[in-house]
């Protein structure tokens, strides 16, 4: 983080923060309603305990109060970034599967994705001000998963889906912790606050 | 002629090249082109175009560009624009293309001043695209879920060409799709909002002159938000009467924004919203109570809401809801008031307790009772009564006194604080002063000046004056700091008499009492103006007063408008409290047309004509003139009769002179024989002369008959001037002329005509020939006019036409002269000339008596000679008789008793050229 920021500079951090939350906020809100649509709409039970899916970061972390501002924003980052490659792929596969039929399961999937992306994009630019460099996405992404059933496809769409809800709520926090004003050198890393 | 024949085959080539199909290209060769094609030009501009000849052209058609003419459409360029660049292009040069227009043809002018059209081309002139300016979205919450941003902007100025205009946003790694107006050029609607990102939103517009961008717009989405309303609103009842429950729904979730509202009510029916303190419903809610409400009262509420930080749009209202509060109990007594009917009993009063129903907000609930206790101030021992009443009145008959009457009104929850009136014996407390009205708009102020005391309050009453009906009091209570108050419910152009009492702690004033109109008019009508009397010079008009409800104000006047029918008209001014008026000055025997205006401060009305004529005469001068002229009327008769009384002698001796009696006359007592009877002639009977059968006879000397024969005619004429009104000689009818010839005197009074009017009047002529005795005889022709009825039983004879009463009728005739019987009929005769000759004793000879007849137009006489003096003598008699009454059917009714009679009087001795007036 930057040694003194300026008062703009404070006042974007502030703003892009604020926003974040609500967006992050919102996200979660949305990705709730979009797991009922979900699950409705593949024929999943809304209890079916999914494992890991590969390829998804979880949002739950050891010693979150410990981290740093930057860790934070970059963990963030990239759980974002994976969730907008995994959301655009449910998506094309959604297509692929219900075609125009579920317009509006495809609008959801595609709103959230957006959602993911403008956050992705707070990240960034928060990033920016704290005069670190982004990280570049790599090079052609993950590597693609493997061929799955469809079966497997809906479940790991389930999985990314809870996964994305938990990283709205993990979010909200992360950006919490980077508004409050740094109490020192801004090197240390921001107040214990538990997720 | 060879050249002319090588143009025509050149022209035909020309022609023939033109139009001939080109194998490689369409169907028209043209013979030449312009540059640019169909261009697009900003308004305003200068441009420039090239005709560019085919070198085909040149060889067939002979044709070359200084031929070149430019054309707007069917409009020749002027040349001066022309410039031929070498001889295959020509270019036009506009410095304006404003004054373009389509099409723009290049065309040749061949031999034989042929224009033909090269080509053409389609100008189009407009303008490059406004930078759209304004631009601003809003986002409008359509769902719980969906979102649309409804983005608007200026488009700029027309641009006469098709201009696309794009709604295009982005956020900085993310181009969205563009949103393309549909119908406009000025708004545009994207569907899919993302929140929480600032979206770069910017308008372009583009048309084939240029493009042009607006400034962008940098906002979150969620900034810009109109939620939808807060829905399923309720209203709740709770424990306390001044508070109602709201409750609602939201739209949109925390997670996407956390909201503030803004709450309205009004109480229903009224039009004043009044709003919860904005502070209060600051935060994420979904209920708030109202405090503060009235009890009892239904109550509409409205919600909105919109970001709880204020960025964004307030939602809409939502509907609206109402809740009624509960009931609490009555925060004011009611308004009491009394009228007081002293009319029956002297000793008792007819006390009216009225008051006001509570008004909803002070009554918080509904009136169930009121109760009423009347405590009598001037008895102690008086216990109290307590009336409880469901309506707003009640009678109590009551003794004169000082009462205190107190009012509680009741509801489901409790009682009022108590009214109180006080009812004093009398009103001896000082009254109001310089009560006074001012109108205001629609209500009118009453006004007054307190008096020294303090007063509790005020009750101001007013009524509707009305001619036709009882004013029904209205009334109403003010304070009694207060010196004016407003009454409302006013009609305009009524009266109203208003009366304001002053209520103090221990007693009441007198009430002062004016008459006031909020607004006046003029009157519905005017007066009828009638006269009440007219003289000559005068009249005295009357009229009524206009009833309270056709005054529409205060009458200031009266005006009287007067004229006569081509006479100025005369305007008098009346004060409005006369109902009468006197025109003075007036012309006599003259038309006058009056009408009446009545007159307020608003107009006037005049009433209907009245049209009145003076009289000719004015009081007392038709007496002046009739009484004087009476009066000397009555002298005059007076004098006349005093006259007459004076003379009466004179008068009777002339008008009504004796007729003596021939029965009584001397005559007849020395005459020897007496006829025996005397009759009158029939009409058909004649008889000749010397055929006298029963007739006595005066001897009358022979020698006397010349003396009289003309110069005695000569008393006839006179007669005949002075007919029998004459004064003292219409008897003497000449008995001088009747000497001449007795029996021809008899025989001319044979002539009808002279007796048709003489009915009444016996006439005598008394002729006297001879001396009587050894007198000289005077010769007298003595006629009576007397109107005596002597000959009455000849009246009577007209019923008796038959014969057989000719002798009763004889009988009649003879009684009547002489009074003497049937058996002696030829005595009154002689009788009567015997008074005569009474009268005129010695003096008379003998007479002959003339019996006139009517219609006969035979003579009464006795063998009547018709000779010339018959003839004369006839005549005068004629004279004589008219304006007499001699009845006709004396003769007429004798017919048959003729033969019997008489048929004349001899004439007896009269003394010699005497005449007798009788």
């Amino acid at each position: 983080m930057a040694a003194a920021d300026s008062p703009s500079t404070a006042l974007r951090r502030r703003d892009l923060c604020s926003r974040g939350i609500r967006l992050a906020g919102k996200m979660r809100a949305d990705v709730v309603d979009l797991l009922d649509t979900y699950v409705e709409q593949q024929g999943l039970d809304a209890s079916a305990s999914v494992a890991a899916v590969e390829g998804v970061p979880l949002a739950a972390v050891e010693r979150w109060d410990e981290q740093t501002g930057t860790q934070r924003l970059l963990e963030n980052l990239a759980a974002y970034r994976a969730f907008r490659a995994l959301l655009a792929q449910m998506l094309e596969e959604q297509r692929e599967q219900l075609g125009e039929a579920d317009a509006g399961l495809g609008r959801a999937l595609a709103a959230v994705l957006l959602q993911v992306s403008a956050f992705a994009y707070h990240l960034e630019e928060l990033l920016r001000l704290e005069s670190r460099g982004i990280p570049g996405e790599e090079g052609d992404g993950p590597p693609p998963p493997p061929r799955l059933s469809l079966f497997e496809q809906k479940l790991r769409g389930l999985g990314v889906l809870r996964e994305l809800a938990q990283w709205a709520v993990r979010s909200a926090r992360d950006l919490r912790q980077l508004a409050k004003p740094s109490p020192a050198t801004g090197t240390a890393p921001g107040l214990a606050e538990s997720p | 002629m060879f050249s002319r024949w090588n143009w025509v085959a050149c022209g035909f080539c020309l022609v023939l090249n033109i139009c001939s199909p080109d194998a490689s290209g369409g169907l028209v060769q043209s013979c030449g082109h312009i540059i640019p094609e169909s261009p697009v030009l900003a308004l305003g501009s200068n441009f420039t175009a090239l005709c560019i000849l085919n070198e085909s052209c040149l060889d067939f058609g002979n044709i070359y560009a200084n031929q070149i003419i430019w054309k707007i459409k069917n409009r020749v360029v002027p040349k001066e624009q022309y410039h031929e660049i070498n001889r295959t292009v020509s270019s036009v040069t506009f410095n304006d293309t404003s004054s373009l227009a389509t099409p723009l043809t290049c065309n040749i002018l061949a031999d034989g001043q042929i224009e033909q059209n090269i080509y053409g081309i389609t100008v189009t002139v407009g303008l490059a695209p406004e930078k759209p300016k304004n631009l601003s979205c809003i986002v409008h919450q359509m769902s719980r879920f969906t979102y649309v941003m409804n983005c608007t902007w200026n488009p700029g100025r027309h641009t006469f060409l098709d201009t696309q205009f794009r709604l295009r946003y982005s956020w900085p790694e993310e181009l969205f799709p563009d949103c393309i107006p549909k119908g406009v050029n000025n708004s545009c609607t994207v569907t899919d909002i993302q929140f929480f990102v600032n979206t770069v939103i910017w308008v372009e517009a583009e048309n084939a002159l240029g493009k042009a961008e607006s400034d962008p717009l940098v906002v979150d989405p969620i900034d810009i938000v109109k939620p939808l309303s807060p829905r399923n609103v309720s209203v709740s009842s709770g424990i306390l009467p001044t508070v109602l429950k709201l409750s609602w729904e939201n739209w949109i979730s925390d997670a996407v924004m956390t909201l503030k509202f803004n709450i309205r009510y009004r109480i229903i029916g009224d039009t004043n919203w009044m709003e919860v303190p904005s502070e209060d419903t600051a935060s994420r809610r979904t209920s708030f109570s109202v405090q503060g409400l009235r009890p009892y009262t239904e109550y509409v509420f409205s919600i909105r809401c919109m970001k709880e930080d204020g960025v964004g749009y307030w939602s809409d209202w939502s509907e609206e809801k109402t809740g009624i509060t509960t009931e609490d109990q009555p925060s004011e007594g009611p308004s009491i008031w009394r009228i007081i009917d002293e009319s029956h009993s002297p000793a008792s009063w007819t006390v009216h307790l009225m008051w006001k129903a509570l008004k909803p907000f002070e009554a918080n609930g509904v009136i169930l009772q009121y109760e009423v206790t009347v405590r009598d101030k001037s008895s102690l021992s008086c216990p109290l009564k307590k009336y409880n009443v469901t309506s707003t009145n009640y009678t109590l008959q009551l003794p004169k006194g000082t009462y205190e009457v107190t009012l509680i009104a009741r509801n489901g929850v409790g009682a009022s604080p108590p009214s109180v009136l006080l009812i004093p014996e009398s009103n001896s407390k000082a009254p109001v002063k310089n009560l006074r009205t001012l109108p205001k708009h629609d209500k009118l102020w009453v006004g007054w000046t307190a008096p020294n005391s303090y007063v509790l309050k005020y009750v101001i009453e007013w009524c509707l004056v009305s001619s036709s009906s009882d004013c029904i009091i209205e009334w109403q209570i003010a304070l009694g700091d207060v010196e004016g108050i407003d009454l409302k419910g006013i009609k305009p152009f009524k009266c109203y008499l208003i009366t304001v009492y002053p209520l103090y702690a221990d007693g009441q004033g007198s009430g002062q009492s004016v008459k006031a109109y909020l607004k006046q008019d003029r009157p519905s009508k005017g007066p009828t103006v009638q006269t009440k009397k007219v003289g000559k010079a005068e009249a005295v008009l009357t009229w009524n007063h206009l009833t309270v409800e056709e005054q529409n104000g205060f009458i200031r006047n009266y005006t009287i408008l007067y004229k006569t029918i081509d006479g100025n008209e005369t305007v008098v001014t009346v004060d409005p409290s006369k109902t009468e008026y006197t025109l003075s000055s007036l012309t006599s025997d003259t038309l006058y047309t009056v009408r009446m205006m009545a007159s307020t401060d608003n107009g006037s009305r005049t009433g209907p004509d009245f049209t009145f004529t003076t009289q000719k005469f004015g009081k007392g001068e038709i007496e002046a003139i009739v009484v004087p002229v009476c009066l000397a009327f009555l002298l005059i008769v007076l004098l006349g009769v005093l006259f007459c009384f004076n003379k009466r002698d004179l008068i009777k001796k002339h008008i009504w002179p004796i007729v003596p009696d021939p029965s009584k006359s001397n005559i007849a007592q020395w005459s020897p024989q007496v006829p025996a009877k005397h009759n009158f002639n029939s009409k058909d009977q004649m008889y000749p002369e010397g055929s006298f059968t029963d007739v006595s006879v005066v001897e009358i000397e022979a020698d006397n008959k010349k003396s009289f024969s003309e110069q005695d005619l000569k008393p006839f004429d006179l007669l005949k001037k002075e007919k029998s009104t004459s004064e003292g000689h219409s008897s003497g009818i000449g008995g001088s002329s009747c000497m001449s010839s007795p029996r021809q005197s008899v025989s001319d009074s044979d002539e009808g005509e002279t007796t048709q009017n003489t009915s009444s009047t016996v006439q005598y002529s008394t002729v006297v020939l001879n001396g009587y005795r050894d007198q000289t005889p005077v010769q007298v022709f003595s006629r009576s006019e007397s109107t005596q009825p002597l000959l009455d039983s000849e009246e009577r004879s007209e019923d008796h036409a038959g014969g057989a009463d000719s002798t009763v009728q004889r009988q009649q005739y003879f009684r009547q002269n002489g009074g003497q019987d049937e058996t002696n009929t030829d005595r009154p005769c002689f009788e009567r000339t015997k008074q005569i000759t009474h009268a005129n004793e010695g003096d008379l000879v003998g007479f002959v008596q003339l019996q006139v007849s009517g219609q006969s137009s035979q003579p009464l006489g006795l063998g009547m000679e018709k000779n010339t003096q018959e003839a004369a003598l006839s005549n005068v008699l004629q004279t004589c008789t008219e304006g007499q009454a001699v009845r006709p059917e004396t003769v007429e009714e004798n017919p048959l008793s003729v033969d019997d009679m008489p048929k004349s009087y001899l004439p007896q001795t009269v003394r010699q050229g005497g005449y007798m007036p009788q």
